[in-house]
């Protein structure tokens, strides 16, 4: 188990969080990763964008296994990613992952929700994981909805649950899969806002977004994929102001151009 | 431009459209066919109850010990009455039936315990009800400790025998169907193939066959020395043949569940057992109740095919008392009775699984 350092911006070049080396997946005969190349430096963050079906929301859910991988070599925090069950939740358990449709589990209150994991998968005692949850929840600002069940939430409170409920287990990284694409226009912003404090505090995380305003802010380096492959990768100020690729800049003129 | 500067106070709703006379004249008669239609309903539910309350209690003989105190037209209740406790016991030796009302009591107040929400320790009573009771039961009711004479299972019968034979299948049949429920979802090939060849062959053949081989076939097969009783050969039959129904339940529920609880679980660093068992599972069988009560409500029925090999459950102990040639003729009396005392538990069961899908829907909406 590597242990989770004190979060902190700085980038070393030899503290490698995630690597990701000629990563290949196919669904069937559909190759819809090819040879993807990533490094995420210890509190980097990283915004994955592109055309839907083009491999983003694959690429991050390999990197805990939900997807697996058929070529390449995938390393998180040090450990090689095996078939081994105990290294797949060995994994898991430092890296957080807050979904498109938030997953709550509606069987549980929010409070449950966030202790379920630290209590089963930690063996923490039950009145730690709560305190633990109620900081968390806290911080992402919806501790008085504690006792309540994720039905009775909207759709960004949620989601900013789901993200308490990944960082109740205290991961090295975080990974984004479309947090906000399936909420309304109003409730963007505050799961936003939980975002950027989290990118502000030191997290290493990957996000799959079409927030082109949360990548130019808080993003060190933005990836832009088609058809299964690394198109594009820079800093965001040169990656929005000056696109290398025709592709890139198709798909920036269709999202930016309205 | 703003519509009411001022709230609209609520007003009543107009006359006519509540309470019971708008209820009949919105529900019954609506119209002049619709009337008519309630009319006809009426008078055939008048043919159908009247004869048959006349029938059951208006001209229904109650006390008496012979078949010349039914001397009136109705149902002559004197017959079960007099039969009553073999119903209940079967052959079980009279002088013993308190061994049999001991695990009645106990039965009885396990269920009230479990049904009835304030009661405390629920934890502690399902681990009483599931491993000590059973033992407590055995030892009582087939006796042979403690100075308790030996009553061998071919005497048990009536009611007791058919409580039995659907408890013992329903504890037993829900674990096996989970279990054989998540084998057939499972990725692992070997267990793939044998839970669905399990579930196939258990579904595809006839409980009675089932019943009739583990009681005739079997011990041909099986050394003569081991020599299983034939109740515990149908309790077996019964239970593996109910939790392949009950896999199909279960893994239906299962596939309702969105994949992405099973993920949501699996990011969190949760193990296969953990993520069924805390996340998938408790929202499955909530949604699964109806299917699952179904299928408990069928096997309680089921039970009566015990008779082919020779058990005398409720139905068949009914049964062998109208051959009784003192009794000859009352046999409307004796299925109406069966058929009573079945439609009290199924009932209760269909009842209870309302009240609990009710519960457990509160505040839980996705």
């Amino acid at each position: 188990m590597t242990q989770a350092a004190t979060n902190t911006s700085d980038t070393s070049t030899s503290d490698l969080m995630v690597e990701m080396h000629n990563v290949n997946k196919w669904y069937g005969d559909f190759h819809v990763l090819r040879d993807i190349y990533l490094e995420v430096k210890r509190g980097e963050r990283i915004v994955v964008c592109g055309p839907s079906g083009s491999g983003k929301s694959t690429l991050i859910r390999c990197i805990n296994h939900l997807e697996e991988h058929q070529k390449g070599e995938i390393v998180v925090g040090g450990l090689p990613l095996t078939q081994d069950v105990k290294r797949i939740e060995q994994i898991r358990r430092s890296v957080g992952m807050v979904f498109q449709h938030f997953n709550l589990f509606p069987h549980l209150s929010v409070l449950e929700n966030c202790c379920i994991a630290p209590m089963w998968v930690q063996k923490k005692p039950r009145k730690e994981a709560e305190a633990l949850a109620m900081e968390y929840l806290e911080r992402v600002r919806i501790a008085e909805q504690a006792t309540k069940y994720p039905g009775q939430l909207s759709g960004g409170q949620q989601q900013r649950v789901a993200i308490a409920r990944s960082l109740c287990m205290h991961p090295d990284v975080m990974l984004f899969d479309e947090p906000t694409s399936a909420l309304d226009p109003e409730m963007i912003k505050e799961v936003l806002d939980v975002m950027v404090e989290l990118a502000e505090e030191g997290m290493t995380m990957i996000c799959v977004t079409h927030e082109m305003g949360f990548a130019k802010t808080v993003a060190d380096r933005v990836i832009f994929m088609d058809q299964g492959q690394i198109i594009e990768e820079n800093a965001p100020e040169p990656f929005f102001n000056n696109p290398q690729s025709e592709r890139t800049q198709l798909f920036l003129s269709q999202i930016l151009g309205h | 431009m703003i519509h009411n500067k001022e709230t609209i106070p609520q007003r009543p709703a107009p006359k006519g459209t509540i309470g019971p006379v708008a209820w009949l004249r919105g529900n019954l008669f609506n119209g002049p066919i619709n009337s008519i239609f309630t009319l006809l309903g009426l008078y055939v539910l008048y043919l159908l109850v009247v004869p048959t309350i006349q029938w059951a209690f208006i001209d229904a003989d109650w006390v008496g010990d012979s078949r010349e105190d039914c001397s009136r037209v109705g149902a002559c209740w004197v017959f079960v009455n007099a039969r009553f406790s073999q119903f209940m016991y079967g052959l079980y030796p009279s002088e013993e039936y308190w061994r049999a009302n001991i695990v009645f009591a106990m039965f009885a107040g396990i269920i009230a315990w479990m049904v009835i929400p304030r009661l405390p320790f629920k934890r502690w009573m399902t681990l009483f009800a599931l491993l000590i009771f059973p033992v407590i039961a055995y030892v009582l009711l087939h006796g042979g400790y403690f100075d308790l004479p030996r009553v061998s299972t071919h005497r048990w019968g009536g009611l007791m025998l058919t409580l039995l034979l659907a408890s013992v299948g329903m504890i037993g049949a829900l674990p096996i169907g989970i279990v054989l429920a998540l084998g057939r979802r499972s990725n692992m090939p070997i267990v793939k193939t044998f839970c669905v060849i399990f579930i196939e062959f258990w579904r595809g053949v006839p409980l009675i066959t089932i019943l009739f081989m583990a009681s005739v076939m079997l011990p041909l097969f099986l050394p003569s020395e081991l020599n299983v009783d034939r109740l515990i050969r149908a309790l077996i039959g019964l239970t593996l043949f109910q939790s392949a129904y009950m896999a199909e339940v279960i893994r239906g529920g299962l596939q309702a569940i969105p994949k992405g609880q099973d993920e949501a679980a699996a990011a969190l660093g949760m193990t296969y057992w953990k993520r069924m068992g805390l996340i998938v599972m408790p929202q499955a069988l909530k949604m699964m109740i109806p299917g699952i009560v179904n299928t408990f409500i069928s096997l309680f029925k089921d039970t009566t095919l015990v008779m082919i090999i020779g058990l005398f459950d409720l139905l068949g102990i009914v049964q062998a008392a109208l051959s009784d040639s003192r009794w000859l003729g009352f046999s409307v009396e004796g299925y109406v009775f069966a058929a009573f005392v079945f439609w009290i538990f199924c009932f209760s069961m269909s009842r209870y699984s309302q009240y609990l899908e009710r519960k457990l829907n509160t505040g839980h909406k996705r």
